[in-house]
C-alpha cells in the first residue's frame, strides 16, 4: 500500500474516534489510513501487534492519531477489552468499523467440513459482528447522532459465489444483521451499514495466485476495468459512511467494486 | 431430521411449517428436498443476546441447513427448495439473529444453484411470511411502508404447497437461483 494519504484540510472526522478491525492490512489498513487523514483517533485493532503496529506508526508518522491494540473479533472478551481500551485513552468511541475477516478456502458445497470449511467464517464474521456491536453500542448510542456501526461485507453476499460457496451466507448474515440493527438503533439516530469492496487486499492476492484466471476475469467483467485501491477507493466510502454527510443513510449496502455487481 | 411423504419428496426440518408440508403429502414431478429453515422465533435486543441465544438462533439452524443441503446432493435429487422468512431481506428490530439465519439461507441457495446445476439440480428458495414460522408479526414491526398487497396471513395449503409442486415440476427446470416471495406482497424488493 502507499505511504498513508497526508492530513487532510478538511478534517471531517475531527475529535471523533474509530476502531478498525482487521486494520493490520489490505482493506482494513486503507480504511484506517483515511479515516485517520481526516482527522479521526484510530485504533488499528488487529490479531496480531506485528502487523498492526506498523500501520498505526505510519499513521502517526503522517502526522495522524493512532493506536495499534491486539484483538481477535471472534472473541468476546477481546473485543470488550479493544473497546474498554479504546474509551480509557480516548475518551469516547464513535465509530466502529468491523472488517476482519479469516477467509474461506474453495470447496464445493456437497462435500464441505463445517470445521474446515464454515467454523472460523462464522466465527470472525457473523458472531465478530454481534461482538462488536454490543461492546461498541453504549459508547455509539451515547454519540448520537455521530455514532457509526460499518460492515465490511461482499458482493457474494447478495449473489452467491461458485467458488466458496460457504462465504456468501456469512456475508449475507452480516447484510441482514445491519439492517435489523438500523432498525433498532435508528431511534438512537446511531446509523448502520455495509460496504461491499472488490479490493486488492492480501486475501485478494492469495485468490489471484490459487486462481490464475480471477484477476483477467474481475476486470473484464468490470466496467471501471481494475480492482480497488483499499485507501482511495474503499477508504473514501467508509469515511463517508463514517462523517456528517452520511447521517441519514442507514442500513445500506454500497457495493464498491468498479460497477462489477450491478444487481442491487 | 428429514421426512419422506410421497416418494419422491423429502421435507427436512421441524415445528409447525414442516408438519402441514407432511401433512400435505405432496405429490412432486421430480426428486425434491424441501428444507424448512429452522427460525427461531423470540425477539431480543441485540445488546441483550448472549452467545447461548446466538448458537440456538445462528449457528446450529445455520449447520442443520447445510447438512441438509448437503443430504438432498448426496440424494440425487433434482430439485432443493428452501424455505425462510421474509425477515431476512427486510431486517427487524430485536431480530437480528433470526434475520442474520434467513438471508444466509436465502443466500446459500444461489452458491448452491451455481455449483450443482452441472449436476442437474435446481435450488431456489420460497420466503415466507414470518408469521408461517411463528414469529410474532408484532415483533417484526411495519418493515415497508405499504400496507400487504394481498389480504389474509397466507396458509400453508392454499400458498406454499402449489408453489413447491411448481418448482418441483419439470416446468421450472430452467428455474435456478431464485428467490420466489410469497409474502402476500409485504416485501417487494428482489
Amino acid at each position: 500500500m502507499s505511504p498513508s494519504t497526508s492530513r487532510s484540510a478538511s478534517q471531517r472526522l475531527a475529535g471523533r474516534t474509530a476502531i478498525v478491525t482487521g486494520a493490520g492490512q489490505g482493506v482494513g489498513e486503507g480504511i484506517a489510513r483515511r479515516l485517520a487523514a481526516e482527522g479521526a483517533n484510530v485504533v488499528v485493532a488487529a490479531r496480531r501487534a506485528d502487523t498492526g503496529e506498523p500501520v498505526a506508526a505510519a499513521i502517526r508518522d503522517a502526522g495522524g492519531s493512532a493506536v495499534c491494540i491486539e484483538t481477535d473479533v471472534s472473541s468476546r472478551e477481546s473485543v470488550e477489552s479493544c473497546v474498554a481500551e479504546t474509551v480509557a485513552r480516548f475518551g469516547s468511541l464513535q465509530i466502529m468499523v468491523h472488517n476482519a475477516f479469516r477467509g474461506g478456502i474453495p470447496h464445493r458445497l456437497e462435500d464441505a467440513d463445517l470445521d474446515k470449511h464454515w467454523n472460523h467464517m462464522s466465527r470472525t464474521g457473523v458472531w465478530a459482528v454481534m461482538y462488536c456491536g454490543q461492546a461498541a453500542w453504549p459508547h455509539l448510542r451515547h454519540s448520537g447522532a455521530t455514532g457509526r456501526f460499518i460492515i465490511l461485507t461482499s458482493p457474494s453476499g447478495i449473489e452467491g459465489s461458485a467458488n466458496i460457496p460457504l462465504y456468501s451466507p456469512v456475508k449475507a448474515a452480516e447484510r441482514a444483521m445491519a439492517k435489523s440493527l438500523a432498525r433498532e438503533w435508528g431511534p438512537s439516530g446511531v446509523t448502520v451499514n455495509c460496504i461491499g469492496p472488490v479490493a486488492s487486499s492480501p486475501a485478494l492476492v492469495t485468490a489471484f495466485e490459487r486462481t490464475p484466471t480471477l484477476k483477467g476475469a474481475i476486470e473484464a467483467r468490470t466496467p471501471l476495468g481494475r480492482v480497488g485501491d483499499p485507501e482511495a477507493d474503499i477508504g473514501s466510502v467508509a469515511l463517508f459512511l463514517a462523517g456528517d454527510d452520511a447521517a441519514f443513510v442507514t442500513g445500506q449496502t454500497i457495493i464498491c467494486d468498479g460497477g462489477s455487481f450491478l444487481g442491487l | 431430521m428429514g421426512s419422506t411423504g410421497p416418494a419422491n419428496i423429502v421435507i427436512d426440518g421441524t415445528g409447525a411449517l414442516a408438519d402441514s408440508l407432511r401433512a400435505a403429502a405432496i405429490a412432486v414431478e421430480c426428486p425434491t428436498t424441501v428444507v424448512v429453515t429452522r427460525i427461531a422465533t423470540r425477539a431480543v435486543p441485540f445488546d441483550q443476546l448472549t452467545d447461548a441465544d446466538f448458537d440456538e438462533s445462528w449457528e446450529q439452524p445455520m449447520r442443520e441447513a447445510i447438512e441438509a443441503f448437503q443430504a438432498a446432493h448426496h440424494a440425487r435429487h433434482e430439485r432443493l427448495i428452501a424455505l425462510v422468512p421474509t425477515i431476512g431481506m427486510s431486517g427487524a428490530a430485536g431480530l437480528a439473529h433470526v434475520a442474520a439465519t434467513a438471508e444466509a439461507v436465502r443466500v446459500m441457495v444461489k452458491s448452491a444453484a451455481r455449483q450443482w446445476g452441472a449436476d442437474g439440480m435446481t435450488v431456489n428458495c420460497i420466503a415466507l411470511a414470518p408469521e408461517l414460522f411463528e414469529i410474532d408479526p408484532e415483533a417484526v414491526g411495519a418493515v415497508s411502508l405499504a400496507p400487504l398487497a394481498l389480504a389474509g396471513k397466507g396458509s400453508v395449503a392454499d400458498d406454499v404447497v402449489p408453489l413447491i409442486r411448481m418448482v418441483a415440476s419439470a416446468d421450472a427446470h430452467h428455474i435456478t437461483g431464485a428467490t420466489l416471495n410469497a409474502d402476500g406482497g409485504l416485501w417487494m424488493t428482489s
